[in-house]
């Protein structure tokens, strides 16, 4: 029924893959994610309330080979009606961690500008409790903090910066297997991410703290689910999400805020629709 | 005379150590965009020794290095720190005396 995944991995905002990280620097991001989806087209009333925190560590290896982990810890409730009386199940813990590694493939550099594109891989790790029950027996896979299995997830990210705005792209692809009987459906990405310099308006001397505009485009299809190898009806499909932001961006640290609006929700019979997703967080490198 | 020649290239002799070695560096790089890509380029060119500060000029894509006295800052040590930070050197050139700028501690 419900089954989607959220991308907890990825930079501007949205996606952490185009995090800048030199040679033997660390960077980490603290995202705040609020993730509401209360649009139930079918009949159960199913609300689904998360609230996780993605903590993203990346190092930088050599000056083209960075590396990131990314572990959510999450707090999801479901309420949904099957018989005429309001069921809650709860979800709280740690997620999976997922490990990434991504090489710059094309570095270019000019006077106030760059560009790159580098391809990336990761896996997603089994470690969150993929078996969390209650009074009502074993919680649906929508609440699981894991999925327990290994999945892995190849894609590119591209950057072109200039002093006054950056605009980011990034393709993936995640292939999620099956485990306890369950397997989510493969998702594929599109993201963008434009961030336009609203002040200073003009550049002076030193390195002043910048304001960005934020602008973004996730685009999400995720295949149907499979419950013991037959496909979930009630499962997969696109979304697309429109998202203004802003960033606060010194040498040391970014604040940044954005929230994703879905405009067009393309999906299967009653899979539970997205209502918003709100994202706050701090970066900072060391 | 003989003797007073020799007290004058002994003295200029001292003061040559502190002529010939630039305190100051203005350095290019390309690639910087932005104050949060500053810190790298930072990091880097202050983990090389003799280095006592650095600033950077975002708009003009510019870092000025300040040298402990008698210190040099070689160039190709230089390049390949930029290189790390994820950058590239453009030029760099010593500041003349009468140009340097107050180091930022």
């Amino acid at each position: 029924m419900v089954g989607w995944t959220h991308p907890v991995w990825g930079a501007p905002i949205t996606f952490n893959t185009a995090l800048p990280v030199a040679e033997g620097e660390f960077i980490a991001r603290e995202q705040l994610i609020l993730n509401q989806s209360g649009h139930d087209p079918g009949l159960l009333q199913r609300d689904r309330r998360a609230v996780t925190a993605v903590s993203v560590l990346g190092y930088g290896v050599i000056p083209r080979l960075a590396v990131f982990g990314v572990l959510p810890y999450h707090n999801v409730e479901l309420n949904v009606t099957p018989i005429n009386q309001r069921q809650s199940r709860h979800g709280r813990g740690f997620g999976d961690l997922t490990v990434i590694g991504r090489y710059s493939l094309v570095q270019q550099h000019g006077r106030g500008r760059n560009f790159s594109i580098a391809p990336f891989l990761g896996i997603k790790v089994p470690t969150g409790d993929d078996d969390q029950r209650d009074d009502l027996g074993r919680q649906p896979p929508a609440i699981q903090l894991g999925t327990g299995s290994w999945d892995p997830l190849v894609g590119v990210v591209s950057t072109y910066s200039t002093l006054n705005y950056q605009l980011d792209g990034q393709l993936s692809y995640q292939t999620n297997n099956a485990a306890n009987g369950f397997e989510r459906g493969n998702v594929a990405r599109a993201d963008v991410s434009l961030q336009k310099r609203l002040w200073p308006r003009s550049l002076g001397s030193g390195a002043p703290a910048f304001i960005y505009g934020v602008f973004e485009v996730n685009l999400m299809y995720q295949q149907r689910n499979r419950i013991q190898g037959s496909p979930d009806p009630d499962s997969g499909g696109t979304r697309l999400f429109l998202t203004p932001g802003i960033q606060y961006v010194t040498q040391r640290w970014i604040g940044e805020a954005a929230v994703q609006i879905p405009v067009r929700q393309n999906l299967n019979r009653d899979t539970l629709e997205n209502d918003y997703i709100a994202r706050f967080s701090i970066r900072f490198n060391f | 005379m003989k003797k007073t020649i020799v007290i004058a290239l002994l003295m200029l002799a001292w003061q040559l150590p502190v002529f010939a070695a630039a305190s100051q560096y203005q350095i290019r790089v390309d690639g910087l965009t932005c104050p949060f890509c500053a810190y790298g380029i930072e990091k880097q060119l202050s983990s090389i020794e003799g280095v006592v500060s650095t600033q950077v000029n975002v708009k003009q894509g510019m870092v000025i290095v300040t040298m402990a006295d008698g210190t040099t800052l070689n160039e190709e040590i230089a390049r390949d720190k930029i290189n790390k930070a994820g950058f590239s050197l453009r030029s760099m050139q010593p500041v003349e005396p009468g140009e340097r700028i107050a180091a930022e501690r």
